[in-house]
């Protein structure tokens, strides 16, 4: 079972994904400076009328292993530590360890 | 060099914008456009955790009843439950509970 934090992450790319082309299409209405400035306003009240987690912005990356948000190197989704375990272990094809 | 109106400077801007497909714009207008150019991140967004969700024993016994697989788990549970019961230690029924009694004292 995955962390709390990995379920509520889940979730919301759950609802960017669901909720991305209406947004989108908000998004172009009050970015139309060609419009009238009512349509707008409303297009904007309607995009704050979804939920926090519709944003792309409330997507953060986690760790695949360890859930831990931060340090993670995107490549390989997983955090600095958990990769450099799976690095050295050979799980990760390709990397090598290096000195100089 | 002959002087070109301003007009038909204008009207050449149109053609020009017409035949290679671009949008004539000449304030530079903010229209949105490239919103809707944007490509979709939804299905990549989804896609970065792997689905692990692991499979239970109730789904596969729903999805092939005709096999009459047995949850083993549940069984014993089952089982367990009916022991309890039998040493009376079950769910008291309805206003037999210690709520109930207390407020009736």
């Amino acid at each position: 079972m995955p962390r709390a934090r990995v379920i509520r992450d889940i979730k919301a790319r759950a609802t960017v994904a669901s909720a991305e082309v209406v947004r989108q299409a908000f998004r172009y209405l009050t970015h139309n400076t060609e419009l009238p400035a009512k349509v707008r306003a409303q297009a904007q009240l309607q995009l704050n009328a979804f939920p926090r987690a519709a944003r792309p912005t409330a997507i953060h990356n986690r760790c695949l292993e360890t859930g831990r948000g931060r340090g993670v190197l995107r490549a390989f989704r997983l955090c600095r530590f958990q990769f450099r375990i799976k690095a050295l272990e050979g799980e990760l094809p390709g990397v090598k360890k290096s000195t100089w | 060099m002959s002087q070109v109106p301003a007009s038909k400077l204008v009207t050449l801007q149109k053609l020009t914008s017409a035949i290679f497909g671009n949008v004539y714009n000449p304030t530079n207008a903010r229209t949105g456009n490239k919103i809707l150019r944007a490509r979709l991140v939804g299905p990549t967004i989804n896609s970065y955790y792997p689905n692990v969700r692991p499979i239970k024993m109730r789904e596969i016994t729903r999805m092939a009843p005709e096999m009459n697989l047995i949850d083993q788990a549940e069984k014993v549970r089952l089982e367990d439950l009916a022991e309890r019961k039998k040493r009376g230690k079950g769910p008291p029924k309805k206003g037999q509970g210690r709520r109930s009694t207390l407020k009736k004292k």
